[in-house]
Order: structure tokens, then C-alpha cells, then sequence
């Protein structure tokens, strides 16, 4: 501001320009305050988010352990890539758990916020949401180094349950066949308060006339469910789906702390690889390289689902 | 949801008082330094962070112009440990003093990060001091902190893969802590012998388990199969070690300048002999499922009565005593022999930063750590012992007076009787090995591949990841 | 919530009741069971981890097991402050996340009011690329980052975590919907009463998104008290956060006792269930609400 008195002597200097007691004048200040306000956030983006992107595209290119200089391999790191059988598994084993622990906690969410919803006493609601909410409050490492203890083979308190009821013990984490089933189960227990929530939310936003016409046009119980309020839901289930697939396909805390991607490769997702390869053995060109594909591999599969949703979503 | 929902002043208030709360906490203290002091970056390993304390206060007291400072970096295991230590590094954050076990030791030494030690040694002006530690420390331990002809770490610990015995569950099922020539058709006779199931087909009580890592792990199996992941090469070098401190001992001869692995022979008859035997006892129900990692649940398997045998070797002694088993539940045997009974280890010790500001003051701390009075203040090996002592006068009966097990000779003696008792492989590349080592056993203990499939995937694996990054590290 | 209380598919003429009775009693009951039978999944695992943090080590692995408290082994708790420097864990996590919701605030404050009632060339532009940036995951930056904050000599610091966090593409987005629900009309009135138009936003608007800033910090914090994977990267030890200090709790070369690493789990929720006691209304409309305008 001490370019005031400075600028305020000749008529048509810049500070003059700014604060003119007209509406162009006012418009300016307007536009100069958006810019300032947007600026922490954008510089912070370009810094942090954007920038970095195209470095990652950059750093792919090269081989690189940071204790000796860079190397250019061109797109050599990319034909490692496409022969890495851990790789192809990675990204395998992620797609499998997205479907599993999406599917699951978007349906289960589902059902809980229509059951949850039907209740009429306040303090049963209050308990029910505040219990499906809860294993939302814990971080996903806590709930992998407690549910790891649960689901164990030979001592956990799940298959000491189901051997009760005659179920052989079920070997959850380390076969491979289970193991990112077992996952998607825990992971999917901790974030259905989530999409409960959501679905909560948007019943109590249906518009009661539209429920009521319905009723009048005799649709009853289930079919209203599929007919009516299903679809009536499907900015919330779009919401839901599209945020869990994203979260899902960086999973890492889970399988990383319950079974270090084991047995075998069975529960080494993408993100995992990606880590060992940058983190663990400081290749920061193949780390790189495998970014990228994580990076598109959201971009795509999130355009992918507004795409197909682009008309089935009903707004009201 | 409506607008009527302000934030109260009380609420924000509540949530302020929680942060600054944070903020005045985190005026943490603050030691001031005397410009002329030295300061000494140590990085340790678990167990804390003034684990090395007593090291530390020797130095300080010998020299009032040094301080210590502990980083402390802690994993599931020692490559874990090993890549916290490189992100450290390549994050331009610099240490003086590293801890690496075998896994890591020429892993540092191979990018250049560890100095060789070899002309502090020889130039030392104590020579009392070097030959008295050589002479109280096995050679098979310091040619495992050999890389390319140059030492680059004085050993600390080790630990041997032995078998420990729950005594109790011995006892039940009529048999005795076995004698140090039993062998695998012994072991075998003891595992199933000891298994209990339920009449669902579940089992009770485990004959033999272990968990899926480098060192103990299959590993040993491997060993006295005759077979190894990489052939055992020797570096030219060390004469300065061998002719100058083992000068007329018959365990130094033969020895080089240190291993060399890289010629991969993962999927030999011996090693898918020695996988084939360990997958089938996991399929009788013999052992429990294999999990990743260093064996939480065994511990408490053993403790709880559930487990009768397990590889492990000094660092059970105190920790079984800490999850209150008694002196006398618990005893040790040399690893039972097959073709051979050739037995492996993993040593640790400190390396010196080859970017060390005082690598003079580094050195020194690395010097009391393994001198007597290091030894004997040291919290590994006092009061209980939760890591074998690398020299031989410190893991003697006495040493596991309070925590047992009876048959504690067995550390020393493992290299002591017997000479071909050899480390873990862990070349340069050990982490990416660790990790396809660990897959592939992954593999076949979870019935997914038969052992010949696995270990012919585990070799082509190796040879590729050998072809990339072996050229780098071992000279023609 | 509970004051906006939604109206009940009951809620209708007494007729239309009566013809629902037989499927509406069916209705009640069977959503009730499953209500129940799922609150027991989702809390049974807890209460196993609460009672078996107060069990001796031994006792940890009982078949089968047990469901209560029964030896109170309050020094499992004492061991979690030990085994692992968790008192300075619990400070650096509340730090980086206070530091982090602190600065989320700030930009995002200034950022959704821009889009929002600020008018200037480009501005829908850069709306859109702001929020496109929501699409890049963590994973693309993280190694350049991983150099920046090397270069920056910011290793092994909150800061480190802090600064890359502070600008939110979501808290934006979030933001801008709050401001646009204020009618204009008020800031007609203020202007005629000569506010600036500084004084526009933090007189006139500001105080009227305070339920968006709200649900912007809980979410936020509860995101980042319970991140692993950057401070996986970016700390060391002394400096991790509890995510970190719990998984470090089952021991360099798995050590820990199961009860002492169940305990840790114990003392690091104690500090979200306070945080979702004051805030839980702003939480689940955030939730709810980030559907809803989405």
C-alpha cells in the first residue's frame, strides 16, 4: 500500500486506475481480489500437484537412484514395465479390490441407510448411525494391524466363530485366492459408514411428494425401491462409486501392513509396487514410470464412470 | 442441511485450545551446543531411542567435546531398515554412523555410502586393541562384513538359524532335546510327533513354524540341502585381515576379501528339495500358514504351548524371557543335518559414513561400541541377552544364566565347530532379492505353485535382476 | 440431524396406514435385524480390541476368546509410550493436522470465494482446472515431491507433509457451494452501507460459511490424522505420526506384544472420538452434504 502516495499524484496512474469510484474501477478491484485470493491455491497446485505430474512424466524417462547421476533410457523404463510381472499382477490385484470393496461397501451402505432411515425413534438412529460411523474415525492402519489379528488362520477370534459352526478354518490372509477378498471385506468395513452417510443423507433430501406419487401410482416396497427411490439415489450412489473407486485403486495402507502384498503376489496392488521400486530400492525413474500408470489408470476409469452414468443420473 | 448450523464460538474455541495446546508443546527442548563441540549422527535400530546410550556416555566421558545424537530408524526387518536408511540418504539428510546387518552391508558399501575401514585398522595406533577384538571374533562374522577386498564393519551381534524347543511340549509327547548330530529324519519324527488336531482335522499344537523372510525362514533348509540362492564366490583381498590378525588360525583359511553372489542357482535339485520339504509339512498341517515378517505370532505360539520347534537364534533367549516363559521351557540345538549340516547367520554392526563431517569422532564410537567396556554396558547384552554378542568371551553359559536356554553354547559353536557355517546371501541388490525371495516362497507355502515351478520363476527373476545390476557392483 | 428430523414413510393418512399395516410391520422388523446383526460386526471387532489390550501378553491368543476385560493389564499402556516415542507421535499428529486443516482453511477460503462471487477473465478456466486436479492421485507427485521437499531441506519435517497439503482443490470446490447459497442481496445492502470489498468478505461472507469452514476442517482432519502413506515417506521415527507409531508398536522385528500394539490402537482413536464429539454434526453433514451438491 505505499505505492499510494506515490501513484495517487498523477491522475492516470495505476492506483488511480484500480480504485476509480466507477463501476469499471470497482470491477477491476473486484478482478484483482479474485486473482490475489486465487493465488495461494494455484501456486500451491502447480507446485505441488500439477508441476509434479509433468516432472513424474519426465523422471520416467531416466534411470535414476539419486546417489548417482541421472541416466536417459528413453521409454526403456515403460518396456520393463509392460514385462514386470509384478506389475501386471499389481494392477490386477487393484482392479480386483476395487470392484470387491466399491460393490460392497456402496450396497451395504445402501441397505443400511434404507434400514436406518425406516427408524422412527431418535435414540435408535442416533445409535445405529453413530455405530456405522465409527470405523470411519480410525485410521486404515489401525483397523489392518487389529483385523490382522482378527482374521488369522490359526488363532483369530473370526474363525474360532466359524468353527463353531463346523466351518473349517479359513485360511483369510494367507491364501492366495482370499487374501484380497479378505481385504476388500476389511477395507469395505471400515468405509460403509461412509457411504451409509451419503445415502442417509440423500434419503432425507427425497422429496416426500415424489415418494407419495409413487405410493398413489401403487408402487409398493421393493419395486419402489428399484423404480423409485434407487434411481432418485443415483447422484448419491454416482458420488459414492466414483469417490470409493478412486480411493480404491490407491490402496496401499491395508495390504501393506497385514500382508506386505503376500502371499506370493496375491495382494501386491499397484501403488505397493510403486512404492517398493521408488522407497525401497530408490529407483526413481521405474517408480516413476509406474506412477504414471496409476495416474491414468484413475483418470480413465473416472471418466469411464461419468461417462456411463452420464445419462442414468437423475437429478431432481 | 440448513445454514442455521453455525460453528459456535465455544466449538471454535474448543478446537483453537487443541491446537495451540500442540503448537506451545512442541517448543520441545533444545540442547545447546558449545561451538567447539562435535556432534556425532548415530543411526540405530529399534529398541528406542537411546539404545545405544551407554556407548554414547563412554565416548562423552573421554571426550567432553562430543555429542551424540540418535536417529532412529525401525522396520519390520533389516531390509526394511536398510531402505528407511537410503531414503534417508537420497532425502540429503546425512548420518555418520549407520547400523547394517549382513543384509545390508554391501548393499551400503556398493553405493558408495559406507567407507572401508581397512587403513583406520591398520593405522591404528592401538594395534592391542585390534587383535585382541580379532581373536575374540569368529572370521566367518568379519568376512561377512567384507565387500571387494575391504572391510566396512567391526561385527556386533549375530545370530545363527539354531531350532528352539518348547521343552514342555517335548515332554508330553515322550521326547527329548535332541543331541547336536540329530538330523533331518530326527526332526521330522520330532514335528509330526508333537502336532495335535482337533477331530475337525484343525490343529492344536504346531510341530514346526516359521515365518517368511531372508535369514531363518526356509533358509537354513537350503543350507543343509548342499544348495544356496547364489553361489558362494570369494573377492581377492583381505590378506591384511587374515595373515595380520588370524595369522594361524584354521577358521581364516581360505578366507578372501569378502562374498560374492551372483551367479543364481535358485532352482537347483537341493533348494526345490529343501522347499519341497517345508511345503509338505505346511500341507500335513505341521505348520501353521506361512505369514510375512519376523514372527510376532510365533513368539506368542510358542509362549502359549501351541508350537514345539522353530529357527531362531541368541536374540530368543531374552525375548521369550520377556513374554514370561522360564528358564527351562524353552532350549536351543544346532540346525539338524541333511546332506551337510553346513548352518548360516546374519551379522550386524555400524558402518562409517564415507560423507561423515567427524569421521574421526564416528570412528571412536564405532571403536567403544564393540571394546570390552561396550560389550559390557551394552543394552543388547545386559541384563539379558536380545542378540548374540559378535565376540566370543561375551555369549558364554554365563550370559544366559537368568533366561536360559541350558544349551546356550550352541551360538558360539555354531561357528566354532563348524567351519562351513556361512552368512545369508545379501549382495549389493539384496533388497529387490529379499523381495523376490519372499514372493516366490509366498507362492508355493500358499499352494499356489508347486516348489520346482516357483523356484524356476525365482531364478529367472534373480538372473534378470542380477543381469542389471550385478555388472555394477562386482568387478570382472 | 437430529433436528431435522425426516418424515417417515408413515407420515400419511390414517387410511393409506391401515391398507400398509401387514407389509409396513414386516418392513419395520426385518430392517431392524439387519440393523442389529451389522452393528454387531462393526462393533464386536472393537470391543475384542479393547479387551484385548487390558490382557497379559500370554493371555493374548485365548481360545476362545474372550469378549470382557479380565485382568486389566493397565501397564500394556504404559508399554505403548515406551516401546515407542507415541507421546511425541501424538503431538507430531496433531500438529501436521492442525497445521494442514489451518491452511486448508485459509486457501480454501480465499479460493471459494473467488469462484464463487469474484468475477475476472479466466476464472471458469481455472475453476476447472482446479478441479480436474482433484483427479491426480498422490502417487503421481510423491517422487518429485519427495526432491522438492529434498531440496527445500524439509525432510523428517511437519512441514514437509504441511505445505504440499495446504492448497485443496476439494475445499475449494466445497466452499464455492457454500458461498453461492448466500443470497446477494446482502452484499448489495453492505456495499450501500460503504464495506470495501475486503471488508465484503470477511465481514459480510465469511461469517456465513462458517458451517462450510467447519465441515471443511472436520473432514480434513480426520483425513489427515489418519494418513500413512506420505508420512510413510516423508518422516523418520521421532517425527512419524500415530498411524505410523502403531504399526511401528508391533516391533522392529515384530516384537511387540499383541495387547501393547491393540493399546496403541486404543490411545490413538481417544483423540478423533473427542474431535467427533464436538464435531460430529459437521462430519456427517460434510459427508452427506459433499453428495448432495456433488
Amino acid at each position: 500500500m505505499t505505492a499510494r502516495k506515490t501513484t495517487a499524484e498523477t491522475s492516470g496512474g495505476p492506483w488511480h486506475w484500480l480504485m476509480q469510484d466507477t463501476m469499471d474501477g470497482l470491477r477491476r478491484r473486484r478482478a484483482l481480489l479474485g486473482y490475489l485470493f486465487l493465488l495461494p491455491t494455484l501456486l500451491g497446485i502447480f507446485v505441488f500437484t500439477a508441476g509434479p505430474v509433468f516432472v513424474s512424466f519426465g523422471l520416467s524417462l531416466f534411470q535414476w537412484n539419486i546417489f548417482k547421476p541421472p541416466d536417459f533410457v528413453g521409454l526403456e523404463n515403460f518396456e520393463r514395465l509392460l514385462e514386470d510381472r509384478r506389475v501386471i499382477i499389481g494392477l490386477i490385484n487393484t482392479l480386483k479390490f476395487t470392484i470387491l470393496a466399491v460393490t460392497s461397501q456402496v450396497t451395504i451402505g445402501l441397505i443400511l441407510a434404507l434400514a436406518v432411515h425406516r427408524i422412527n425413534r431418535i435414540w435408535l438412529r442416533y445409535y445405529f448411525r453413530t455405530a456405522f460411523f465409527l470405523p470411519l474415525l480410525m485410521s486404515g492402519a489401525s483397523v489392518a494391524v487389529f483385523m490382522g489379528y482378527i482374521f488369522h488362520k490359526e488363532f483369530g477370534p473370526l474363525n474360532y466363530y466359524l468353527t463353531l459352526l463346523g466351518i473349517p478354518q479359513i485360511p483369510w490372509l494367507t491364501s492366495s485366492d482370499l487374501v484380497m477378498i479378505s481385504i476388500a471385506i476389511i477395507s469395505a468395513w471400515r468405509n460403509m459408514g461412509f457411504t451409509f452417510l451419503i445415502f442417509l443423507g440423500g434419503l432425507s433430501n427425497l422429496s416426500q411428494e415424489v415418494l407419495d406419487a409413487a405410493d398413489v401410482d401403487g408402487a409398493q416396497g421393493l419395486r419402489r425401491l428399484w423404480s423409485v427411490t434407487i434411481p432418485l439415489l443415483s447422484p448419491q450412489i454416482l458420488f459414492a462409486t466414483v469417490t470409493g473407486v478412486i480411493g480404491a485403486l490407491q490402496v496401499f495402507d491395508e495390504p501393506y501392513i497385514m500382508t506386505r502384498g503376500g502371499p506370493g503376489n496375491a495382494s501386491r496392488t499397484l501403488v505397493m509396487v510403486m512404492y517398493e521400486h521408488a522407497f525401497k530400492h530408490i529407483e526413481f525413474g521405474y517408480g516413476s514410470a509406474i506412477a504414471i500408470v496409476v495416474f491414468l489408470m484413475i483418470l480413465v476409469m473416472a471418466i469411464a464412470q461419468m461417462w456411463l452414468w452420464r445419462n442414468r443420473v437423475f437429478y431432481q | 442441511m440448513s445454514a442455521d448450523k453455525k460453528m459456535s464460538r465455544r466449538d471454535l474455541l474448543k478446537l483453537a485450545g487443541a491446537g495451540s495446546a500442540g503448537l506451545v508443546m512442541s517448543g520441545l527442548p533444545v540442547k545447546v551446543i558449545a561451538q567447539d563441540m562435535v556432534t556425532i549422527k548415530v543411526q540405530t535400530a529399534g529398541l528406542g531411542d537411546n539404545s545405544l546410550q551407554p556407548v554414547a556416555d563412554i565416548q562423552m566421558a573421554r571426550n567432553p567435546n562430543v555429542n551424540v545424537e540418535w536417529v532412529v530408524l525401525t522396520g519390520i526387518d533389516h531390509e526394511e531398515v536398510a531402505a528407511k536408511i537410503l531414503a534417508l540418504v537420497a532425502a540429503g539428510e546425512s548420518i555418520d554412523v549407520g547400523y547394517a546387518a549382513t543384509e545390508a552391508c554391501q548393499l551400503f558399501a556398493g553405493q558408495g555410502l559406507a567407507a572401508p575401514l581397512d587403513d583406520r585398522i591398520t593405522g591404528d595406533a592401538d594395534q592391542d586393541f585390534w587383535t585382541d577384538f580379532f581373536s575374540d571374533v569368529h572370521p566367518s562374522l568379519v568376512e561377512a562384513m567384507m565387500y571387494e577386498g575391504s572391510l566396512y564393519e567391526p561385527p556386533r551381534d549375530f545370530n545363527a538359524a539354531n531350532m528352539y524347543f518348547n521343552t514342555n511340549v517335548l515332554a508330553e509327547n515322550g521326547f527329548d532335546v535332541p543331541g547336536p548330530d540329530w538330523t533331518k529324519d530326527d526332526f521330522v519324527e520330532i514335528a509330526r510327533g508333537t502336532t495335535k488336531k482337533d477331530d475337525a482335522g484343525n490343529t492344536e499344537v504346531f510341530g514346526y513354524g516359521w515365518t517368511n523372510r531372508l535369514w531363518g525362514s526356509w533358509m537354513p533348509w537350503i543350507f543343509v540341502a548342499g544348495g544356496n540362492l547364489y553361489t558362494e564366490e570369494r573377492a581377492p583381498g583381505g590378506e591384511w585381515i587374515w595373515d595380520g590378525y588370524y595369522e594361524g588360525d584354521a577358521a581364516a583359511d581360505g578366507r578372501g576379501g569378502g562374498l560374492r553372489w551372483q551367479t543364481p542357482i535358485a532352482n537347483s535339485p537341493e533348494v526345490v528339495e529343501a522347499l519341497q520339504l517345508v511345503v509338505d509339512l505346511w500341507k500335513e498341517g505341521v505348520t501353521p500358514d506361512i505369514g510375512m515378517g519376523t514372527g510376532q505370532t510365533l513368539t506368542g505360539f510358542y509362549a502359549t504351548g501351541k508350537l514345539t520347534m522353530t529357527p531362531a537364534g541368541g536374540f530368543w533367549a531374552g525375548r521369550l524371557a520377556n513374554e514370561g516363559m522360564e528358564k527351562g521351557d524353552f532350549d536351543v540345538q544346532l540346525w539338524p543335518a541333511w546332506r551337510n549340516q553346513k548352518h548360516q547367520f546374519g551379522t550386524g554392526g555400524h558402518w562409517l559414513s564415507n560423507t561423515s563431517n567427524a569421521p574421526d569422532e564416528a570412528w571412536d564410537f564405532m571403536k567403544i561400541e564393540v571394546s570390552h567396556e561396550g560389550f559390557q554396558s551394552s543394552i543388547f547384552f545386559n541384563p539379558v541377552i536380545i542378540t548374540t554378542p559378535a565376540r566370543r568371551s561375551y555369549s558364554q553359559k554365563d550370559a544366559y544364566e537368568t533366561t536360559g536356554p541350558a544349551n546356550s553354547d550352541v551360538f558360539y559353536d555354531t561357528l566354532d565347530e563348524h567351519p562351513s557355517t556361512a552368512p545369508i546371501p545379501a549382495p549389493p541388490w539384496s533388497n529387490p532379492m529379499t523381495t523376490i525371495f519372499t514372493t516366490y516362497t509366498g507362492f508355493a507355502t500358499s499352494g499356489e505353485m508347486e516348489p520346482q515351478q516357483a523356484l524356476d520363476e525365482m531364478q529367472a527373476e534373480l538372473e534378470s535382476l542380477t543381469n542389471r545390476e550385478g555388472r555394477k557392483y562386482y568387478q570382472e | 440431524m437430529s433436528t431435522n428430523v425426516t418424515r417417515m414413510p408413515g407420515d400419511v393418512s390414517a387410511a393409506e396406514h391401515r391398507k400398509q399395516v401387514i407389509s409396513h410391520q414386516l418392513g419395520r422388523w426385518i430392517p431392524l435385524m439387519i440393523l442389529a446383526i451389522m452393528s454387531g460386526v462393526v462393533l464386536a471387532p472393537i470391543m475384542w480390541t479393547i479387551s484385548t489390550s487390558l490382557r497379559t501378553g500370554v493371555d493374548s491368543f485365548t481360545i476362545p476368546p474372550k469378549w470382557l476385560p479380565t485382568d486389566f493389564a493397565w501397564e500394556n499402556y504404559a508399554k505403548v509410550f515406551e516401546t515407542v516415542p507415541f507421546a511425541r507421535q501424538i503431538l507430531n499428529s496433531t500438529i501436521i493436522t492442525w497445521g494442514t486443516v489451518l491452511g486448508q482453511l485459509i486457501t480454501a477460503a480465499l479460493a471459494g470465494y473467488a469462484f464463487a462471487r469474484l468475477e475476472f477473465k479466466g476464472r471458469d478456466l481455472l475453476f476447472w482446472v482446479v478441479l480436474a486436479t482433484m483427479m491426480i492421485p498422490i502417487q503421481a507427485t510423491v517422487i518429485p515431491v519427495f526432491i522438492l521437499v529434498r531440496s527445500l531441506g524439509l525432510f523428517d519435517t511437519v512441514w514437509s507433509l504441511i505445505l504440499p497439503a495446504t492448497p485443496t482443490a476439494f475445499g475449494a470446490f466445497l466452499l464455492r457451494q457454500y458461498y453461492l447459497t448466500i443470497p446477494i442481496e446482502l452484499e448489495e445492502s453492505a456495499l450501500i452501507d460503504g464495506a470495501n470489498q475486503l471488508q465484503l468478505f470477511y465481514r459480510v461472507y465469511l461469517p456465513l460459511v462458517k458451517p462450510g469452514l467447519a465441515v471443511l476442517a472436520i473432514l480434513s482432519f480426520n483425513f489427515h490424522w489418519n494418513e500413512f502413506f506420505r508420512p510413510l515417506i516423508f518422516l523418520q521415527h521421532e517425527n512419524y505420526p500415530i498411524t505410523i507409531g502403531i504399526f511401528q508398536l508391533q516391533g522392529y522385528m515384530m516384537t511387540g506384544s499383541i495387547s501393547v500394539v491393540l493399546a496403541g490402537v486404543v490411545v490413538s482413536l481417544i483423540p478423533v472420538i473427542i474431535i467427533f464429539l464436538f464435531g460430529q454434526r459437521y462430519l456427517i453433514e460434510g459427508i452427506m452434504r459433499g453428495a448432495i451438491k456433488g
